[in-house]
């Protein structure tokens, strides 16, 4: 069973996400409303992906990947960026930081698939 | 490998969540506003209007609804700059905002009923461009604080201001650190729960992730510093995150020594505690169709225990004894009133939510007539079902309207009568008892002038506050061009008297002082439930029935109705219709309920289910189809089988709430006992 | 509890009834029916939003019904949680009574009357009845015949006392 952390202040976006990828084999989900609660989360048991937005109350998901690649346990961490910048620069910029995947918003149900079962398979921490 | 994700099914989520985000950005645009005034940036509330933005653009994107993604953008990177600059806004920018979220909540509330989606307003995003770039602001290094550099380098320049100015406000900067692990979050300390508990202490400024070495108190090597701005002694504080008192760490050394003492200024622990709300319980949101539909499912359970028990009866009218089962029977009653009190409370929702949009309206309203007034809210824990809240709402709004536009003088006439530049207007809330919620909507404005009334209703003048609001309620007696300047009470009284007493079943009270103010009382249930239902008439007398107990309405040809053998005269006939080659009873409602003589022509007949069998009903004829509001019978003198309720169609006179299935039950009741 | 009363009048015999009971005084132009209520309630209205039964006086007092009048009255009283609109033939005064002058029913009157009547007050030449509230809006069990309109039963009598 692969544990996937979904991470998003909006619990909407947390139900779009896990309705597009419940129908992965062999996945469960938890949720985090929070960059802090993530992190929390993170420290406290084991998950094999994390699917993050960026905009987020306290900390942002910037700050949660510096922090998240900065952990010796954690630095292997499969972490799919989800956000509303889909420009170049902002893809860059968060592949820099440390995400192992990027999918901006809207995204198809078969696009986040795609990248999910891909990270899952894969299964290292910041893309190459 | 996409099946069942399909994305539209959120829609009606995404509806209830952008609006919150959208009430989010107004409320914190207009403390922008309110900061501005007194001449000081709100960077804390540009950043949480931005954040609102921004999620608001994110599901919009998902959900497709593109001008809304447009808007949103614009407002967002206009706000971004501003953001980062740490710089205050341009005055008119909180306008033009307000206008955008405006223009959003609209395209929000299109989608939600299903009409197109009007595309951005151009003129608006392009008068974003009009407003200004933000200026740099200078930002001295501040050293004075006692943190680790690293934690230093996240903090914006406001939040640094913010902790280091804590003392202006009485206040000390605080530090403590919470390390999370799975005993601590068995004894509900987790960062969320203990951030909400110190947010009810202080207000958090920022909260930072720390790497720690690992060890039985931070098994997974972490730890959070909230840094905060609180005047909550040590020993609360600490008991919130569930620490020693002594962690509890000063950021300022300095700011004990101008002279804040803590521990004079705390309040009693006791006292704090009933202030500070609990853990945030978790919410889920549901269509209050669901709720619905909940609730028929139960009045249809109730209709066959009411069946049950007059089985039980028959039993035991034939000699069975049936104790046990009685008892069984009476624990069943029971159960069934908790369970509808229980579907009741699921429909509650807090009146702060509903007064939640008050102050925008009233902001509104001040700009376009000049005038100055100070809001006072009070809506407490009090709770109102959804489709209350839902019909209160306009009525408020009038009210509200009412007070500014007409009752409260302008600044400067106010001074002249003696009184403060600023008006005051208060609306506020109690629940008296466990069925009517109070509400108070007052105003020190200018009173209502009776002859002034009466003289334009051609009316003597009103002895009392209540004749007087019975002359106000008269339609059309109240336009604007009449009673603005004379009144102080204009438009839609009569829309207020319709919505609280007709359609809620409520109560309206009024006291209103000549020169010195205007009150209007409230009183309204706390819950109401809604059908659609068909209207029908029968020997001139009007009844509704709900449309979801119908099966069909059926013409009749008198010509072919056959009557069964009736051996005593005295019984109310029962007839045969052919529907799709099966026969079915048809019992006339008007000989049912002896409403007039019998007769043999019936235009149309309402098929129901009873006990799975269709059976028909004859009426004269049928009215309409329309959402009415039952009403409680609840005086025993007036309870009867079949009859669940009393409406309003509109004339002021009750109308009957009929259930078809349960007077065919007790008809068939009482044809057993005749065949004995 | 104030000496004033309000004085009202069914079939020409005058009733008082204490002001602290009575909610408001309303005109009356009909009722919407209720099948298979008893024969003396005469059906609900709508009272400030608020559906009350009305209970005809005149029927439950023994007297023939008869159509609504300009001068037919509807006074509301209030009971614990209850409201009830009681039908009049005319209802104009409030009068200040002196308890010291109430007497009790004699019984020749009492007993006909089924205890709907408390007490009598002399008033120069009228005579004043006080009505037992209780009684007539049905709280006492037995002060209410068995008689409903239609052939519904409410499970709590017994159906073969119906008619038909």
């Amino acid at each position: 069973m692969s544990s996937i952390l979904v991470v998003d202040d909006s619990k909407v976006m947390r139900d779009m996400v896990v309705a597009c990828l419940r129908g992965i084999p062999g996945v469960e989900f938890a949720h985090a409303s929070s960059g802090l609660e993530a992190i929390e989360r993170l420290s406290l048991a084991k998950f094999e992906l994390m699917v993050l937005d960026l905009n987020m109350p306290d900390i942002g998901g910037l700050e949660v990947l510096e922090f998240v690649r900065g952990q010796d346990l954690l630095s292997k961490l499969p972490i799919l960026v989800v956000t509303t910048r889909g420009d170049e620069a902002s893809r860059a910029h968060v592949l820099a930081a440390g995400a192992s995947g990027f999918l901006a918003k809207p995204f198809t149900p078969d696009a986040i698939i795609a990248e999910v079962e891909a990270l899952l398979l894969r299964g290292t921490g910041p893309a190459s | 490998m996409s099946e069942g994700a399909d994305l539209t099914e959120f829609v009606a989520a995404y509806l209830v969540e952008t609006e919150e985000h959208l009430g989010v950005a107004n409320s914190q645009l207009l403390a922008i506003e309110a900061s501005l005034r007194k001449g000081e940036s709100n960077p804390r509330a540009l950043r949480e209007t931005f954040r609102a933005l921004h999620t608001i653009k994110g599901l919009s994107s998902m959900v497709g609804v593109e001008p809304v993604v447009e808007i949103a953008h614009r407002m967002e990177t206009f706000l971004r700059d501003f953001d980062r600059e740490g710089s205050p806004l341009p005055t008119r920018a909180v306008d033009v905002l307000l206008r955008g979220v405006r223009a959003i909540g609209q395209r929000i509330a299109s989608l939600g009923s299903g009409t197109a989606v009007a595309p951005p307003p151009q003129e608006l995003i392009t008068e974003f461009d009009t407003l200004g770039a933000p200026l740099p602001q200078d930002q001295k290094p501040l050293l004075d604080l006692d943190l680790e550099p690293e934690l230093l380098a996240k903090l914006a320049p406001f939040e640094l201001a913010q902790l280091r100015t804590a003392s202006e406000k009485a206040c000390r900067a605080l530090r403590v650190d919470f390390l999370p692990s799975p005993a601590r979050a068995a004894e509900g300390f987790t960062i969320n729960s203990v951030r909400e508990r110190l947010a009810g202490l202080g207000e958090v400024v920022k909260a930072l992730p720390l790497a720690v070495p690992v060890s039985t108190e931070a098994p997974g090597g972490l730890a959070f510093a909230l840094l905060l701005v609180s005047d909550a002694a040590d020993d609360v504080i600490a008991q919130a995150v569930g620490i020693a008192p002594n962690a509890v760490k000063s950021l300022l050394a300095r700011s004990l020594a101008v002279g804040v003492d803590p521990s004079e200024r705390a309040l009693p622990p006791e006292l704090v505690e009933d202030e500070r709300p609990g853990p945030r319980q978790a919410v889920v949101r549901v269509d209050v169709r669901r709720l619905d539909d909940a609730m028929e499912r139960l009045s249809a359970l109730i209709v066959t225990r009411f069946r049950l028990a007059r089985a039980i009866a028959e039993l035991g009218a034939d000699g069975a004894d049936t104790r046990a089962i009685q008892q069984v029977m009476s624990d069943s009653a029971r159960e069934l009133r908790d369970l509808r009190a229980a579907i009741v409370a699921v429909r509650m929702v807090p009146v702060a939510e509903l007064l939640e949009r008050i102050p925008l309206l009233v902001r509104g309203l001040c700009r376009h007539t000049e005038r100055a007034v100070k809001l006072e809210l009070e809506a407490g824990n009090a709770e109102l079902d959804k489709a209350v809240s839902e019909r209160l709402f306009p009525v408020i709004v009038h009210l509200v309207r009412n007070a500014v536009d007409h009752a409260i003088e302008s600044p400067d006439e106010r001074v002249r009568r003696g009184k403060p530049r600023e008006g005051l207007l208060r609306v506020s809330c109690s629940s008296r008892s466990n069925t009517r919620l109070e509400l108070s909507i007052s105003d020190d404005g200018r009173g209502i002038d009776r002859e002034a009334v009466a003289r334009k209703a051609g009316r003597p003048t009103p002895a009392s506050d209540q004749a007087l609001l019975d002359l106000l309620c008269i339609p059309g007696l109240s336009t604007r061009s009449t009673v603005t300047t004379t009144s102080g009470r204009g438009m839609g009284m009569e829309i207020v008297k319709r919505i609280v007493i007709d359609d809620l079943g409520g109560e309206l009270e009024l006291v209103s002082t000549f020169g010195v103010g205007t009150r209007f009382l409230l009183r309204v249930p706390l819950t109401i439930s809604i059908v659609d239902a068909f209207s029908f008439e029968c020997e001139g007398q009007r009844f509704v029935v709900p449309v979801s107990t119908v099966e069909e309405i059926v013409e009749i040809d008198a010509a072919l109705v056959s009557y069964s053998p009736m051996p005593r005269g005295d019984q109310p006939r029962v007839g045969i219709i052919a529907r799709r080659g099966k026969a079915i009873p048809l019992l006339m409602l008007s000989e049912l309920f002896q409403l007039g003589p019998p007769r043999s022509v019936t235009a149309k007949a309402i098929v129901v289910r009873r006990a799975g069998q269709p059976l028909a009903f004859g009426v004269d004829r049928m009215l309409g189809q329309q959402e009415v509001v039952i009403r409680p019978i609840d005086d025993a003198l007036i309870r009867s089988p079949g009859v669940t309720g009393a409406t309003d169609l509109g004339d002021g006179k009750p109308t009957l709430v009929l259930d078809l299935s349960q007077i065919g039950a007790a008809y068939a009741a009482l044809e057993v006992a005749a065949a004995e | 509890m104030s000496d004033l009363h309000v004085v009202f009048e069914v079939a020409g015999a005058s009733y008082a009834l204490a002001v602290e009971c009575v909610r408001q005084m309303d005109s009356f132009s009909g009722a919407t029916r209720v099948p298979g209520a008893m024969a003396h309630v005469e059906g609900i209205v709508s009272v400030r939003g608020r559906v009350v039964p009305v209970i005809d006086l005149r029927t439950l007092f023994g007297h023939e019904c008869v159509p609504p009048t300009l001068d037919t009255r509807i006074v509301v009283v209030e009971r614990g949680a209850r409201v009830v609109a009681l039908r009049v033939d005319r209802a104009r005064e409030v009068m200040k009574l002196d308890p010291e002058q109430m007497q009790a029913a004699p019984d020749a009157a009492a007993l006909p009357a089924r205890g709907f009547v408390r007490a009598v007050w002399l008033v120069g030449a009228r005579l004043l009845q006080v009505i037992d509230l209780p009684k007539v809006l049905g709280e006492d069990e037995n002060s209410h015949e068995n008689y409903r309109h239609g052939f519904f039963d409410d499970g709590a009598r017994d159906r073969r006392a119906l008619p038909g």
